[in-house]
């Protein structure tokens, strides 16, 4: 059967920090190595692992996992809590690595990226990337640490060089191309392909697809118009073929935060100053990415379970800590009073290129624009949260730093400024 | 669960410095005193720095082969601090 595979020669490398958070802590504390452990954001009774070590992974601990169940499933479990400025160490040198072999590099996440050899000289072959791949191994062994592990991947797309770099964890190095693909593809379930969840999951098998192979060999036709019912459908056509289609930038839709309420309560004091302590952090995300918001959004879980959420579309953006808490402290003031809250969260969305430079037309916002300009320069200098409000002065105490996961952005951000 | 002691002291560390390698390597610690007791230090875990405010700090994991120290050295105030361990005897 013929395919219509893309047979270029693979020219995207992916590699892949896995168990990153576990790893750094295991390559910095050598008494933790080859022990099931975990990383969590903060320690309490219910936590959950948010990074396992690969022995953690193999008795069944996982990421999400929470406490009670590891130390139900290993008695020796350890868990200790996030160190980010450690693990942006990490991705800092591997970014570093990665930029010496091509202009064209792309962090993914915190703990993965790509390197795009495509567009360079033609000595750029398989067996050359091969080589690259277990070159770039042993310099992070060398200039991280003994103990750290990567996976590479290499594929003429994004899509089948991620598979390749999971192939093998955690020290595997595996190319994808047209000549192995359908064996590769033979020996996976439709559920290890990236991107295939349980909602794409069971909508293909519904269609009879429940194989990559029955995948793969699926009319475009029918993934467009009646599985996917999208262009999403031609995308899984080509990429499966290992064509290129993911290679885009996302635009930034929403910036927020959430926190899982350290002792759920129903006090009024204690609840906003950790609401309005959120709002200032997701303040900065926003200044960060020099963007106003004009929609406000708040959500609230409660101990018993239920859920309150609210929004609201405004006609001008925001971008200053007090005008944008002034929006958010509104909605939070229409939740139900007596509940006790387990989980707080917000998010700015509709979000604008700033117009900071334009003076406004009804009062004078200048000042405004001058005291946020001045308080995060000061915060820049003398530590995150040197300056802040009265109001958010309890949460600054209880709502600790979170890891950035799925994206880069905003480390600089976060991590240079505790 | 979690092994970590929290110290929070300050102590006198001996540093070795070298000529020439990667600059995870160049500078780090090889004895501390702590509790009247010198402890020789056998092997670096991870270097990495972090910030308070402006002031630079580079943070030091390393172990005895025994029990593991995070060290902080503060560049701008020139002292060292032993944060944490982890005693090995406890896992």
């Amino acid at each position: 059967m013929n395919y219509d595979l893309n047979k270029e020669s693979p020219r995207i490398m992916w590699i892949d920090l896995n168990s990153a958070f576990a790893m750094a802590e295991q390559q910095a504390k050598p008494s933790l190595r080859n022990r099931p452990m975990g990383v969590t954001n903060r320690l309490s009774k219910e936590c959950c692992v948010i990074a396992a070590s690969y022995e953690a992974k193999a008795l069944g601990i996982k990421v999400g996992v929470r406490r009670s169940e590891a130390m139900a499933l290993c008695p020796d479990f350890v868990m200790i809590e996030t160190d980010p400025p450690k693990y942006h160490h990490v991705y800092k040198k591997l970014a570093a690595i990665m930029k010496t072999y091509s202009p064209k590099v792309k962090m993914k996440s915190i703990d993965e990226g790509i390197i795009d050899f495509r567009g360079m000289d033609k000595t750029y072959t398989t067996q050359r990337l091969i080589e690259i791949g277990y070159e770039i191994k042993a310099r992070v062994k060398e200039e991280i640490g003994d103990y750290t592990k990567i996976n590479v991947g290499i594929g003429p797309n994004r899509f089948l060089a991620k598979t390749a770099a999971g192939l093998h964890k955690p020290d595997g190095l595996d190319v994808i191309d047209y000549k192995n693909l359908l064996q590769v593809y033979e020996s996976l379930e439709l559920q290890d392909l990236n991107g295939i969840a349980d909602g794409y999951g069971s909508r293909l098998r519904s269609f009879k697809i429940d194989t990559p192979i029955k995948f793969l060999q699926a009319p475009e036709d029918l993934l467009r118009k009646q599985v996917f019912k999208s262009i999403n459908g031609l995308h899984w056509h080509k990429r499966l073929r290992g064509y290129e289609v993911d290679d885009f930038e996302t635009s930034l839709g929403m910036v927020g935060r959430q926190w899982v309420v350290k002792n759920p309560s129903s006090d009024e004091d204690y609840l906003r100053s950790c609401l309005h302590f959120l709002t200032e952090t997701t303040g900065k995300k926003l200044r960060f990415r020099n963007v106003e918001a004009r929609g406000v959004a708040v959500w609230l879980a409660f101990q018993s379970g239920e859920v309150f959420s609210d929004k609201r579309m405004y006609r001008t953006g925001v971008h200053t800590d007090a005008d944008i808490w002034l929006r958010i402290s509104k909605i939070f003031d229409r939740r139900p009073k007596h509940m006790s809250v387990r989980t707080m969260g917000l998010y700015l969305y509709k979000l604008e290129p700033s117009s900071r430079s334009q003076i406004g037309l009804f009062h004078n916002t200048e000042k405004d624009q001058h005291i946020t300009t001045a308080v995060d320069e000061i915060n820049d200098r003398y530590g995150m949260f040197s300056v802040h409000s009265g109001d958010s002065l309890e949460g600054t105490k209880h709502v600790k730093q979170k890891i950035p996961f799925g994206g880069t952005e905003y480390f600089d951000l976060l991590l240079n400024r505790q | 669960m979690d092994p970590t002691q929290i110290i929070n002291q300050r102590v006198e560390v001996a540093v070795f410095y070298r000529k020439d390698c990667d600059v995870s390597m160049l500078a780090y610690p090889v004895k501390m005193k702590y509790k009247n007791q010198e402890i020789k230090f056998t092997r670096l875990g991870l270097r990495h720095e972090t910030a308070k405010g402006k002031r630079m700090i580079h943070v030091f994991d390393v172990t005895d082969d025994v029990n593991d120290y995070r060290l902080e050295f503060d560049a701008q105030g020139l002292t060292w601090t032993l944060v944490s361990m982890i005693p090995g005897v406890n896992l």
